[in-house]
């Protein structure tokens, strides 16, 4: 009995002091803060994440889904309805694009002090800058589309923008700065990458100096600096050629050509955006689908029209499968977004020449454009404004459709077109309404409940 | 039982001792149980109307002078009353029943062990082995549905051995963990995953409802503990054998909706339905040679019967010094759809022995279980939402009923027909190739799910280990040490397999890939070690004072591990084995520019890039806790418990303390009581405590942690982890309870009440954080309290007792728990967009805007506003607390047990009340957008054509509506089901005696969720999603076994 009291005795001790110091677990699958960025090498790992986290996909749905560039899908099981039916308010509606863009900010910021506190060795120097140069470039990027798509006014440099966020922190509640403090604030990020980009920066896939002109020449369009959009759009023309018809083919087609591409979304096999699946399931079969009215609109002679309507589309029943982002020869629907082409160069220009009043040199814009997709086409004139701006409107429809544009486009010429959207017959009715009207307050998209609730120094858009 | 009695009679030798003496013949006899034929020592025998009275001594024997023509009245605890007259003879031997009624029961209430009842100062409910035993349901967890108040049972799916969803007294933590923590034999074990336990192994099971049990659990007591105790021999009772079997086969369930027969559908697409679909342009003839071909009820396709059998063979044994019990099961269980199955082997043997003095004691227990789970694509299982078209029970909402299940050959169609335009289901063109987009389309659903159930594999293996050691040794007078080990270790081995000439397989890896199939292995690990320590002290103070006070410390740890790969590309001839996966670096593609290279990114594809996963988590908890009772003179008791937790979950607050006292006053022990012969027992009990949950967010949930992954370009990257509160630490609940427990009329009528109030404090919600400023949405920190107060009430009415002259035993018993749920402090006031969380309000309370019909005048749908005038605007800003709450206000049992010599009826009804649940099952089925290739409910025959019509299906023309439906699926989802019903025959022990083989024999018939009572339209009201999406429901099951004692 002795034996079995000392062995009791033993381990009851040995539990009562031997066990506080096993408290200590550290993630296996994971880093801690702390410890994680130490090098130039871990500061590319963030870079690579923080790039990863900006997704364009949320614009490209809403700026189709919610206009007149789609319809109800024949495969539809419930997918998209309220994008459909243009339900945009502070609880869904705006597809998270406050949070995604806000969420990466906080990426770029946090890389950005993390940058601060690594010295480069003279051999990482350039790979260090490009890092903050591409930082410094999607800061900028990520600003004005939260001023698009929430500013109250981004023509008013005094009106009510977004919050500017350069900093890291747990708490803060930031309130809208102007549009002007925005702007300046782009600025002045583009400025930096500028500075920083090492000589000869221009990767395709990555933010470059023609990255920084084309941005500038997009936010002096919608800001009302006509002039400088021309000069902005001038110096991207006269470095990228347009592309032909096979060249356009083969740019969504395959990727496989990238002439006029100034900027582009690299998707690759285990990183792949899956724009196809935006509107198709894998199978195919779309539960979103073409409108019936954007299909009539591209004739047969236009190269966009085997480009936007997939093989797969039963035309005589009208169902036209978006094929922008096809299921290619790699089998995967893996495609690039084109997010900067030098064809919305032209058209930034024509419409900055038309709100000029130089409709002349408009035409010629857009008619380089539409002369080179489409072969069966002739030189617009224009007499005024609205004709001028309802001819840009509707090249950029085709131009630039399924890429993200439709829904500002008409948001920004709605003012001088009297125009918000207006779908086809064929592609409405019941919960799908067929027209939006042009002072709806669903151009302004409202800030999110959640942030409303957390952020009293926020103020929601007008009509929420 | 003998040492239950001898234990249980020291509580009334006071009693029986204060009975006086007297004269007259002297009669002499023994008494013994009837149960067992032991003697019984204790025995109170008095002569009726006289103070004479003596008892029976160890050997049963008594010895009393009265006169012939008196009565004597023989009382024992835990027997039954009897009298008998004293005739000529001078020897009166009797044979005791037991009262089940009257024997006071023996609770476990945690470290201290077993207690009996009337000293528990807490709020405890027990669940026999009797209510559980044979019972087709393979998991412990749903077994309890009904059992004990204040204890909500839901189970997600009707998978055989699903694991249900455990909630007492109310929901008590928003973010973090809400089902108890559950014990078995000591060794905490794996909440969520009972399926190779064998429940007829179990001998009670005790739910720990109030602070006064669960504080000495510390930081994981907060929703309460779940005590399961598996069978032990008992002393001298000998070698007993048992076989015992089960057979039976499982149905659906009722069905509450209507679907359109094919003539029916056909009618509606073609004279209601706008747009264009295969009707259309069908003559009735057409229709009628089409509906008379083919008029499927794939409902009658889909549902099987499924067989459950069960073998089990027990061996108990009890010697001297040691008891053993081992057993050895054999179970098998199918689903009531094709592919959902369950196999299962158990093995456990308990072991105990104590020294001939009693002061050292040694245990050990042990199972080993394997286990096969075949799962089917069921709203349940792993990422399913419930509408995957290869889940068998949507097909019975939107199968296409003129589509023929069958082939020309009568067998089963696994792939689908023709093309849709000619009334097909779309699976095959017209030359007759396959369509890999048409078979994985919407009209071909019921033969993806036939195809899925019948060529690929989605299976569980596991190898489920619980075993614990444990000895103590009483080394002093009143003092005991001891120690113990246990360990619950859990392996699954998961296989998926796309089979490349599947229809799943079609598409996998993609579409055009030149090999199909994927086949997907993983290994999941849990391993959760306990090792616990413990020095007692226990002494009678004075004659009447008792205390006890024990000391613990305790160690956890829990080590996880999963890895696994997916491989694409599958040789159809090897299936499941890695000689037929395709290389992973196959290239694949198209050389478009005709330039003979295959160029890289554009051109080529990797279609077999293997999957391949690994990963591990840890968790260590270090306690040292004390627990304290006091007890005097029976009559009065007071219990303190003291924790003090570390877990290795949280850093800057690592360490908790967690307490609570009570007390009890067992009224009936008092001197004022004794003339009130009508109360048998009576105590008053009051607790206070505090208890954690520390199961909240990760297990890291205190270090900010940065993940690597793969970012742009499919680069290594590192992104910022959750954002996490470095100052996060456990929930804190605390609980008072009151409780009343009662016994009238000789126990004929006993129950308890209690009325309970729990105050969650620290409660894990998310703090919004403003997204602008910090780049997300809320970080999950300790801001909110809620509470959840309420009554349970267990009450037991013993109508006809069984005496000699009454062969009828009938009880009654209920249980019953209100709970009121609201939450009473959260940062930002609500989260949650229809089904909000929000202050003032219960969790979990829907938020949507209010339908109000259809318009007469033009058949389109209406709302109500915010003021509750009718629009005919959708607006989600219309949305207004309804309140309705999807957890249940009032849950609880009810049943009936009668007893007729051998024969014994046993009932179980279970309940749930005020719970709504949004019913988007129905919803699709009611959607004209989806009718052109979804089989409707036939309510949509009445949808508005004509002005005037007054109908609650709008016009058709509206299209789809479940976008813009708002509450008009939320569907009142309280039932009252018919939980268990079965009726047994013990064959009489003097045939037994007859046989000289059988010890006992037990021949029953069983009906398991025969019958449920619900105004909630689908299969199956129960469920644990706030929204019903073709949810796999819970079968009704038949029964048939036999226990065979040697």
């Amino acid at each position: 009995m002795k034996k079995y009291l000392s062995i009791l005795t033993i381990t009851v001790a040995a539990l009562f002091v031997g066990c506080s110091d096993s408290l200590d677990r550290f993630p296996i699958d994971q880093l801690v803060e702390e410890t994680a960025f130490v090098t130039v090498a871990d500061l590319q790992l963030g870079l690579n994440g923080a790039i990863g986290n900006y997704s364009p996909n949320q614009i490209i749905a809403h700026n189709s889904i919610f206009t007149d560039n789609c319809g109800l899908g024949v495969d539809n099981g419930g997918q998209e309805l309220n994008a459909l039916a243009q339900i945009l308010n502070a609880d869904s509606g705006d597809r998270g694009l406050w949070g995604s863009r806000y969420s990466a900010m906080n990426d770029f910021n946090r890389l950005f002090a993390a940058a601060s506190t690594i010295t480069p060795l003279a051999a990482e120097q350039e790979q260090y800058n490009n890092i903050l140069a591409q930082s410094h470039a999607f800061r900028a990027l990520m600003h004005y589309d939260l001023l698009l798509y929430y500013g109250v006014d981004i023509r008013d440099l005094s009106a009510a923008g977004v919050p500017y966020v350069d900093y890291v922190s747990a708490d803060a509640t930031p309130a809208r700065n102007t549009t002007g403090e925005v702007l300046t604030a782009i600025q002045a990020d583009l400025d930096a990458a500028l500075s920083l980009f090492p000589a000869g920066t221009n990767d395709i896939n990555f933010a470059s100096p023609d990255f920084v002109t084309f941005l500038r020449a997009r936010i002096a369009l919608e800001t009302g600096d006509n002039i400088g959009a021309i000069g902005f759009a001038n110096s991207i023309i006269s470095n990228y050629p347009l592309a032909n018809a096979t060249q356009y083919f083969d740019m969504f087609n395959e990727d496989a050509n990238s002439v006029e591409v100034i900027w582009r979304y690299d998707s690759v096999q285990g990183f792949n955006l899956g724009l196809n699946f935006t509107w198709n399931f894998t199978g195919p079969g779309p539960f979103v689908e073409m409108s019936t009215e954007l299909a009539n609109l591209l004739p047969a002679s236009d190269i966009r029209r085997s480009v936007n309507i997939d093989p797969a589309s039963i035309e005589e029943d009208d169902i036209y499968i978006i094929g922008k982002y096809p299921i290619n020869s790699d089998t995967q629907a893996i495609n690039d977004f084109k997010a900067m082409r030098v064809s919305e160069a032209y058209l930034i220009r024509a419409e900055a020449y038309a709100r000029n009043t130089q409709f002349g040199l408009a035409a010629d814009d857009v008619f380089a454009v539409r002369s080179v997709r489409d072969t069966a086409t002739t030189l617009p004139s224009y007499t005024n404004i609205q004709e001028a701006l309802t001819d840009v409107l509707a090249e950029r429809r085709l131009e630039l459709a399924f890429e993200g544009h439709r829904y500002t486009d008409i948001k920004r010429m709605r003012s001088v077109l009297n125009a918000g959207i207006e779908r086809d017959d064929a592609d409405c009715g019941g919960a799908i309404p067929c027209s939006l009207a042009f002072n709806s307050e669903k151009w302004i998209f409202p800030v999110p409940t959640a942030e409303i609730n957390a952020n009293t120094n926020i103020t929601q858009a007008p009509g929420y | 039982m003998k040492l239950k009695l001898t234990w249980l009679m020291t509580l009334f030798m006071a009693f029986v001792m204060q009975l006086s003496f007297a004269q007259e013949k002297t009669v002499t006899g023994t008494v013994t149980s009837a149960t067992d034929g032991l003697p019984l020592p204790g025995v109170s025998v008095i002569v009726k109307g006289t103070s004479r009275g003596v008892q029976t001594d160890f050997d049963g024997n008594y010895s009393i002078k009265a006169s012939t023509g008196e009565t004597l009245v023989f009382t024992f605890v835990g027997m039954k009353k009897s009298e008998k007259k004293v005739g000529q003879s001078s020897t009166l031997n009797l044979a005791m029943a037991e009262d089940l009624a009257e024997l006071e029961t023996v609770v476990i209430t945690g470290y201290a062990g077993a207690t009996n009842s009337s000293k528990v100062t807490s709020a405890i409910a027990v669940v026999s082995a009797e209510s559980i035993e044979q019972v087709p349901i393979n998991s412990i967890d749903q077994l309890l549905q009904g059992q004990a108040a204040g204890v909500n049972v839901s189970t997600g799916s009707g998978q055989p051995g699903q694991s249900a969803t455990v909630i007492i007294r109310g929901r008590n933590s928003l973010n973090g963990d809400v089902e108890p923590l559950f014990i078995i034999d000591g060794v905490p074990v794996d909440q969520d995953n009972f399926r190779s336990l064998n429940q007829n192994d179990i001998e009670t099971m005790s739910v720990l409802k109030d602070a006064a049990a669960t504080a000495v659990y510390g930081n994981r007591g907060a929703g309460g503990v779940i005590l399961i105790t598996t069978k032990t021999g008992k002393k001298g009772s000998g070698v007993k054998v048992q076989y015992r079997s089960l057979y039976g086969v499982a149905i659906q369930p009722q069905t509450r909706f209507d679907v359109m027969n094919a003539s029916q559908f056909l009618t509606f697409q073609r004279d209601l339905l706008p747009g264009t679909q295969f009707g259309d342009s069908l003559s009735d003839s057409d229709i009628a040679r089409i509906a008379d071909q083919s008029n499927t009820n794939w409902e009658d396709i889909f549902f099987r019967r499924g067989k459950t059998k069960s073998h089990e063979v027990t061996i108990t044994t009890g010697g001297e010094t040691a008891t053993s019990f081992t057993s050895v099961n054999y179970y098998e269980q199918e689903g009531i759809t094709i592919g959902s199955d369950l196999k299962r082997f158990s093995f456990r043997n308990n072991f105990n022995v104590n020294s001939a003095d009693n002061k050292f004691n040694f245990s050990t227990n042990l199972t080993m279980n394997y286990s096969v789970s075949s799962f089917v694509v069921d709203a349940a299982r792993g990422g399913n939402t419930g509408g995957q078209l290869d889940n068998p029970f949507i097909v019975p909402y939107i199968g296409l009923p003129y589509l023929s299940p069958y082939n020309a050959d009568g067998s089963i169609n696994i792939y689908g027909t023709g093309p849709v335009s000619g009334g097909g289901s779309g699976a095959f063109n017209l030359d007759g190739s396959i369509n890999a987009d048409g078979a994985n389309g919407f009209q071909n659903t019921p033969f993806i799910a036939l195809n899925t159930a019948a060529v690929n594999t989605d299976s569980e293996t596991e190898i489920k280990i619980v075993g614990r050691l444990a000895g103590d040794y009483n080394f002093a007078k009143n003092l005991t040490v001891g120690t113990s080990f246990g360990i619950d270790y859990t392996n699954v081995e998961s296989l998926f397999i796309n089979t490349p000439t599947s229809i799943r397989g079609l598409n996998t890896p993609t579409a055009g890939s030149e090999s199909k199939g994927s086949q997907s292995e993983s290994f999941f690990r849990d391993v959760n070690i306990i090792t616990n320590a413990f020095v007692r002290y226990d002494n009678n103070i004075t004659e009447k004072l008792n205390l006890n006070v024990a000391v613990f410390a305790e160690y956890n740890y829990n080590n996880r591990q999963n890895a696994g790969f997916t491989a694409f590309g599958l040789n159809p001839a090897l299936p499941g084995s890695s000689a037929g996966f395709i290389a992973g670096d196959t290239v694949e593609g198209e050389d478009d520019n005709e330039d003979g290279i295959l160029a890289l990114g554009p051109e080529v594809g990797l279609p077999y890039v293997p999957g391949v996963f690994s990963s591990e988590s840890e968790i260590a908890l270090a306690s040292t806790f004390a627990t304290l009772s006091m007890d005097y003179d029976g009559k009065y008791g007071i219990g303190a418990s003291i924790r003090r937790d570390a877990t290795s979950r949280f850093v800057e607050n690592r360490e908790g303390t967690f307490w609570s006292v009570s007390g009890r006053w067992n009224i009936d022990n008092e001197a004022f009581m004794e003339n009130a012969d009508w109360v048998s027992t009576l105590k008053l009990r009051a607790s206070y405590g505090v208890v954690g949950n520390q199961t909240v967010g990760s297990r890291y949930q205190g270090l900010q942690t940065v993940n690597s992954g793969s970012g742009y370009q499919n680069t290594n990257s590192y992104a910022l982890g959750t954002l996490i509160d470095p100052a996060i630490q456990w929930e804190t609940s605390n609980q008072a309870n009151i409780g009343l427990s009662f016994g009238l009329w000789q126990n004929r009528l006993s129950g308890e009440l209690d009325v309970y109030n729990n105050k969650t404090t620290d409660l894990f919600a998310g703090k919004p954080l403003s997204i602008a400023g910090t780049g997300t949405t809320t970080v999950q920190a300790n801001v909110g309290d809620m509470t959840n107060q309420g009554v349970d009430l267990q009450i037991s009415y013993n109508i006809l007792r069984k005496s000699d002259s009454n062969p009828w035993d009938i009880t009654l018993n209920a249980n019953g728990n209100y709970n009121k749920n609201e939450v009473t402090s959260l940062p930002g006031g609500f989260t949650g967009n229809t089904l909000r969380i929000a202050e003032g309000r219960s969790a979990f309370t829907w938020f949507l805007p209010r339908w109000a019909g259809v318009n007469p005048a033009n058949g389109e749908p209406l709302y109500l506003d915010l003021d509750g005038n009718v629009t005919n605007v959708y607006s989600p800003d219309n949305a207004v607390y309804l309140d309705k709450n999807f957890d249940p206000t009032y849950t609880g049992g009810f049943g009936a047990d009668i007893r007729y010599k051998g024969f014994s009826l046993n009932t179980l009804f279970a309940f749930q009340a005020d719970r709504w649940k949004n019913n988007s099952s129905l919803a699709i089925i009611e959607d004209a957008g989806l009718a052109g290739f979804a089989n409707q409910s036939v309510t949509l025959l009445n949808a508005w054509t004509t002005p005037g019509q007054v109908t609650d299906v709008p016009a058709l023309s509206n299209g789809g509506l479940r976008a813009i439906d708002g509450d008009r699926y939320l569907e009142d989802a309280s039932f009252l089901r018919l939980r268990n019903i079965s009726l047994s025959y013990n064959v009489d022990r003097k045939v037994l005696e007859q046989t000289k083989f059988f010890t006992g024999v037990r021949v029953f018939v069983q009906g398991t969720n025969l019958l449920t009572w619900t105004k909630f339209r689908g299969f199956d009201p129960e469920g644990t999603n706030s929204t019903t999406f073709f949810d796999y429901p819970v079968p009704r099951t038949f029964t048939l076994g036999f226990d065979l004692t040697f």
